[in-house]
């Protein structure tokens, strides 16, 4: 082929022909390139234009609905949509309430909850997220609703997340962690989110012990894994669960053979000012659970001088390390004994220590 | 009538914050992102600076730590206002040397009427 081609007295002519072609469409696809992007700026500019004006008009009108255009387009509800949610996550009182009666006004909920049925996952799973951001209690049934014809587990997630932010009362946790057990767990951060939602939720609305009554159901019940109680208290922790306390004590009580349990529980106590099982984790045999211990051990432990200076030896180098910084924030006598393990004969303590005084200088 | 900075990168905030705050006659002045609010407190020098945790290029915390340790800045009163709920992020803000951490979301009349509570004390 190749061969008739650069014998054929057209050659030349193919090849002008071929390399015009190639610059028509190089031409072309710059051209579309620019045409697109002017597109996208247009689309940005007018979908700001929107939110500038539903946000105006939640401020200005008594019914806002009146002064706005109806949305027809997807980037309209988006624009209307980011604006509505904007003003719920920062504002209460007169302004949310305008801006939740804007939802139904101009149709944005059944819009969203038309697209959470679409054939395509992402559209679907971009709808909930949005319904999500309402945190309006009445999408509750729905979500359910979708939630047990969903067939995409990335979606199935999505609606859980939605929920967490509408949970109430005590039966709205039993259905989320029904429906969280049911399906693969995702990430430590995920589930983390989940139950922080739900305290927030739940601190919102002055229910804040029904989390705790949760949390003591499932502590011995076998069919929730140790990781989501984990992931519990971590959301404690987070959320700063302040009357929890002596239930976070149970808890490490309860699972001395599960360190990153212990761990949650160390760190959460410390958290609202609880060290009674700090000096206890010190001596964990889990370095893991050492190592959280050390991170306060400052602040509640310094009558452990002899224990944590033994620690400078410790076959964890994390563990080392955190040692000779607790020591560092300690009184007097800790620098000592911090001074001496610098010049002493074990090179990893040694160094650890050495190492801690230079950040205590700096 | 004091003269107010608002940095945040939500522009309904802006909007909201400003049309409220317009209302009781302060005058405003606004930042979308950290680095543009640090300039625009040195040379406005507001009586009130009402700054977001969450913002591009540089967080609420670090504009800040920035302001108190400029002298130019460091007696600006700061009311930190942020979605983030947690202990640690309300000691972290008022460790920085902040007047008042406001957790969203907030009533904006109770806020409008915090700042002028503030800003009379200050008289």
């Amino acid at each position: 082929m190749l061969e008739i081609l650069t014998q054929s007295p057209h050659f030349y002519d193919y090849v002008t022909a071929a390399v015009l072609l190639l610059g028509v469409f190089n031409v072309a696809e710059v051209l579309f390139l620019l045409w697109n992007k002017a597109r996208v700026e247009r689309s940005e500019v007018k979908r700001q234009n929107l939110k500038r004006l539903a946000s105006t008009a939640l401020i200005t009108a008594t019914d806002p609905a009146e002064l706005l255009p109806r949305p027809i387009k997807e980037e309209e509800f988006a624009a209307y949509s980011e604006a509505i949610a904007s003003v719920l996550d920062s504002f209460e009182g007169e302004i949310a309430v305008k801006a939740v009666k804007l939802i139904s006004d101009l149709g944005i909920d059944d819009h969203y909850r038309r697209l959470a049925r679409h054939r395509v996952w992402y559209k679907r799973g971009n709808a909930i997220d949005i319904l999500s951001s309402f945190r309006l209690k009445s999408n509750r049934e729905f979500f359910l609703a979708v939630f047990r014809s969903e067939p995409a587990l990335d979606v199935r997630y999505r609606i859980i997340y939605g929920l967490s932010r509408l949970a109430r009362e005590h039966a709205d946790i039993r259905a989320l962690a029904r429906l969280l057990s049911g399906l693969p767990y995702l990430t430590a951060k995920y589930t983390e989110d989940i139950f922080y939602n739900i305290i927030t939720s739940l601190k919102a609305s002055g229910s804040e012990a029904e989390f705790g009554i949760f949390m003591r159901e499932i502590m011995h019940d076998k069919t929730v894994l140790n990781l989501v109680k984990r992931d519990c208290i971590t959301a404690c922790y987070a959320a700063g669960c302040e009357r929890g306390r002596g239930l976070l004590r149970e808890y490490y009580a309860a699972f001395p053979g599960e360190p990153e349990i212990l761990i949650s529980a160390v760190k959460a106590l410390a958290r609202v000012g609880d060290f009674s099982v700090t000096a206890e984790a010190l001596k964990n045999p889990d370095w893991r659970v050492r190592l959280a211990a050390l991170k306060h051990a400052h602040l509640c432990c310094m009558d452990m001088l002899p224990e944590i200076r033994a620690m400078l030896n410790d076959p964890s180098y994390h563990v080392r390390l955190n040692a000779a910084l607790a020591l560092a924030k300690g009184d007097n006598k800790c620098r000592v004994a911090l001074r001496e393990a610098a010049a002493g004969p074990d090179a990893f303590a040694a160094s650890a220590a050495a190492y801690a005084l230079t950040q205590e200088a700096a | 009538m004091a003269k107010i900075l608002i940095i945040d990168d939500d522009e309904t905030i802006h909007l909201i914050c400003r049309a409220y705050l317009t209302k009781s006659g302060h005058i405003i002045e606004e930042a979308y992102d950290g680095p543009e609010g640090l300039v625009k407190a040195e040379a406005f020098q507001p009586d009130l600076l009402l700054l977001d945790i969450n913002m591009p290029r540089m967080s609420g915390f670090d504009v800040a730590k920035k302001l108190k340790e400029n002298p130019a800045t460091k007696n600006i009163p700061i009311f930190m206002m942020t979605s983030l709920k947690q202990e640690a992020n309300i000691q972290r803000g008022y460790g920085l040397g902040i007047e008042e951490y406001i957790t969203k979301p907030a009533n904006v009349e109770h806020l409008k009427l915090r700042i002028e509570k503030f800003l009379q004390s200050r008289k």
